[in-house]
């Protein structure tokens, strides 16, 4: 076990190929769309992290290949070493200055500039539709370099991080495995009159001994069969379980930045006939997603099939998935987000994604979602986790 | 849980917030407010306390995580915009972005309030006097500000800070009693790290036990911040479980133990070192009572940063030392004014003074004559009419495991 003596916090477990592979990656799509550099603005955290390790870095990446220009707060990241970028400007809260002059430096003074984040992406920012740059920085940026063009560029970096590499799958893999431990640790706590802040913090609290950064649980209990459930994501204290309670949650875990999600549902009671065939059919619709997840598969093709599938034999399925990987990956396909728009994306080998597909019965009163971190192989989707499909019953 | 300890806040206290912002408007000329869509904290990840601040002012406006609002000055409804429009027991007229761009709603929040033509104070586009004040940028989301500033080309947008910001500033009862209540759960949080914290021990199974402590105790999450180390070496700080790692015989535990309940966050430092304390940090740490002390004493409303920290300073001197003062207010997240001496930063607090109902991080620092020593403790600590008091009792002093 490593001594603190020895060791400074590090931004992240992974190695100088890994880096240079990103940002080559980022580099030919910039260069694809006649971009001189990427810039990656005060507010998109994400991209950040990805090109840097840092948690929240400002970046320029030339696309001829120049070393990146990066910018980090000296309030933040606090003591962290990073071998990506050993010596990093450090903006010291004056991120429009520090942002300038990182562009003139480059030579962007008169380029193509590719700003990330500036809206929501197809597989990057899916959450996001108005982006997450913060307004006076880039407001700023913009004004004190009037020759220069600046266009939006989420999709650069956004492709860049839909396809994962080995390392990224073995972080991803590491946090699924966490988030199944933490799953473990609600079974154990979840039993009749218990106290539903208390479970909510002993999860938490397993999830951060594992070694995952912390990202809010979800959880939502109430009597089964009832669905407009409030959903927590805080500790929701006074609330006592009681027997016939169904528990749903999104159990996520981050190792190297890498967001994992598995979902486990659990009955505090036994679980009625008509409910195990609704359990069926989603373990069908999830292993048959799985197969036609391959390389070429559109996401319209994949939608058309599971929203199909269930009406064949006796119910109802639809889609319900969404990208892994730093944060507010997409695309993001849900009841409520149709994937009208990214139809046309194909799905490719090494993209990460929580599969979670609902199922239902016919008149829509049962419905059950189970689900987790799956990786996309040349054969087909491949789960990152171990746990055996099914609505866990504790009686 | 404690029968004074509010479980929500009052529509009394949400009246008493509207009032308070629209007072300020109006002195400030605005004919509404307007907290647009503002980053999230991963993205906008600068610090523990900017993560919190850069959603605070619709939380403190409307109870909801992310919210923009339009709040007209004359007294006129507000209008929140919400990804999924649902309302709460604060706000009925909720618009709903439904997962697109939060433009359409907010423009029409804008005109629907009469503002089409209005001067605007905008919270949150800089950082304030005394809210968003480590954010030097502001929290706005760029693209979607800007599109409602295009959509709406006949209003004037201003800066508004200030106007949330002071209403933030003085705390009404409710708020007190739930900061009270969120110092004891992190008070709670420092008596698990002292139970818990020993050589061998991983320092990611501390972390995990002192966060699912706090969270058992009804605190909301807020990353714990240790700064772990030799105690006559450099501690590293780390704002996530550090996977991997252990502390030593000898080394210094420095905390920043945050609690968030009904969304306002106190904090109490307690400095825990894992063997005995050297002779030579004794009158380093007595000092840093008596710093910590005479703070406490010059802490009146009416009276000026500058007062307490001089105050302080002329202690250290007098015992042969140094004395350096941190002080920032609690609230919602990103709270000040911010007061250190130690490293110089500009004064922001010209025209602040110190007010009755406020809260405050008190936590100064006392340094040995050479500078070698530093100590550093404190917690939150309300103003009255009558003078400062802590919000929990503790006893100023280096914890000591052997």
């Amino acid at each position: 076990m490593t001594k603190l003596h020895d060791a400074r916090p590090r931004a992240g477990p992974y190695s100088l190929a890994e880096r240079d592979r990103r940002w080559d990656v980022v580099r030919k799509r910039a260069a694809d769309q006649n971009l001189d550099c990427i810039l990656v603005p005060l507010g998109n955290g994400i991209d950040g992290r990805y090109l840097t390790q840092y948690r929240s870095a400002g970046v320029v990446l030339p696309t001829d290949g120049g070393p990146p220009i990066v910018i980090v707060d000296s309030f933040a990241d606090r003591a962290s070493r990073n071998d990506w970028i050993p010596d990093p400007r450090l903006a010291n809260r004056a991120w429009d200055e520090a942002m300038t002059r990182a562009l003139q430096d480059a030579g962007m003074d008169r380029a193509r500039v590719g700003v990330v984040g500036l809206r929501g992406g197809t597989v990057s920012h899916a959450r996001s539709p108005d982006g997450v740059v913060v307004h006076s920085v880039y407001e700023e940026v913009t004004r004190r370099l009037p020759n220069a063009t600046f266009v939006d560029a989420t999709d650069v970096v956004g492709f860049a991080r839909y396809v994962k590499s080995a390392e990224e799958i073995d972080c991803l893999t590491h946090a699924a495995a966490i988030a199944e431990g933490a799953i473990d640790e609600m079974i154990q706590q979840a039993r009749p009159g218990a106290d539903l802040g208390v479970l909510y913090a002993r999860v938490v609290q397993r999830l951060l001994a594992l070694g995952s950064e912390y990202d809010p649980l979800a959880i939502a209990a109430g009597p089964l069969g009832v669905f407009r459930t409030t959903r927590h994501t805080n500790p929701p204290h006074g609330r006592t379980l009681e027997p016939n309670t169904m528990i749903t949650n999104e159990v996520t875990a981050i190792v190297g930045g890498q967001n994992a999600q598995e979902d486990q549902p659990i009955l505090l009671g036994p679980i009625p006939d008509e409910w195990r065939r609704v359990v069926d059919l989603q373990r069908e619709v999830f292993e048959a997603g799985l197969e036609r997840m391959r390389p070429g598969t559109s996401i319209g093709e994949l939608i058309d099939f599971v929203n199909g599938f269930g009406e064949t034999r006796g119910g109802k399925t639809l889609i319900l998935m969404h990208g892994r990987g730093y944060g507010d990956d997409g695309p993001l396909l849900s009841p409520r987000a149709r994937g009208e728009k990214v139809r046309n994306v194909p799905i490719e080998a090494g993209t990460a994604w929580v599969w979670k597909p609902y199922a239902m019965s016919a008149d829509e009163r049962i419905q059950f979602v189970w689900g987790g971190d799956v990786v996309v192989t040349e054969t087909g989707g491949k789960v990152l986790f171990k746990r055996p499909h099914g609505l866990v019953s504790i009686e | 849980m404690n029968a004074e300890v509010p479980r929500e806040f009052s529509l009394a206290e949400r009246d008493r917030r509207w009032d308070a912002v629209r007072a300020n408007a109006a002195a400030a000329g605005f004919d509404g407010i307007f907290v647009p869509l503002c980053l999230d904290s991963t993205n906008l990840n600068l610090s523990p306390e900017q993560r919190r601040g850069t959603r605070s002012d619709c939380r403190y406006l409307t109870g909801m995580e992310n919210a923009a609002v339009v709040l007209p000055t004359a007294g006129g409804k507000p209008i929140a915009v919400a990804d999924r429009g649902n309302g709460n027991a604060w706000v009925d007229d909720v618009r709903a972005a439904n997962r697109g761009s939060w433009v359409p709603a907010m423009v029409e929040a804008l005109r629907d309030a009469g503002l089409e033509r209005g001067r605007i104070g905008v919270s949150g586009l800089r950082n304030g006097t005394v809210s968003h004040v480590r954010a030097t940028s502001g929290v706005v989301n760029h693209s979607a500000y800007a599109d409602v500033k295009r959509s709406l080309p006949n209003a004037r947008f201003e800066d508004g800070t200030d106007c949330v910001g002071f209403a933030r500033y003085r705390k009404g009862p409710e708020e007190i009693a739930a900061l009270r209540n969120a110092a004891r759960i992190a008070a709670a949080g420092l008596d698990e790290l002292i139970e818990v914290a020993r050589p061998g021990v991983a320092v990611a199974e501390v972390y995990a036990r002192v966060v699912g402590r706090m969270l058992e105790l009804g605190s909301e999450y807020y990353p714990l911040a240790l700064d772990i180390g030799p105690l006559e070496g450099e501690q590293h700080r780390h704002e996530d479980p550090p996977f991997g790692m252990t502390p030593q015989p000898g080394d210094l535990v420095i905390n920043e133990m945050d609690a968030v309940y009904l969304g306002m966050i106190a904090q109490e430092d307690q400095p825990v070192l894992l063997g005995a304390i050297p002779d030579a940090w004794k009158p380093v740490v007595e000092l840093q009572a008596e710093l910590y002390r005479t703070g406490l004493e010059l802490m009146k409303p009416g009276v000026s940063f500058a007062a307490i920290t001089q105050g302080v300073a002329e202690r250290a001197e007098q015992a042969g030392m140094h004395g350096w003062s941190m002080l920032h207010s609690r609230g919602f997240g990103n709270d000040g004014p911010l007061i250190n001496t130690q490293d110089g930063r500009p004064d922001r607090t010209t025209g602040v003074e110190i007010e009755p109902n406020t809260v405050w991080m008190w936590k100064p620092s006392a340094v040995s004559a050479d500078g070698r020593i530093k100590f550093r403790w404190g917690g939150c600590v309300l103003v009255t009419e009558q003078g400062a008091e802590p919000l929990v009792p503790r006893t100023p002093g280096l914890v000591s495991i052997q």
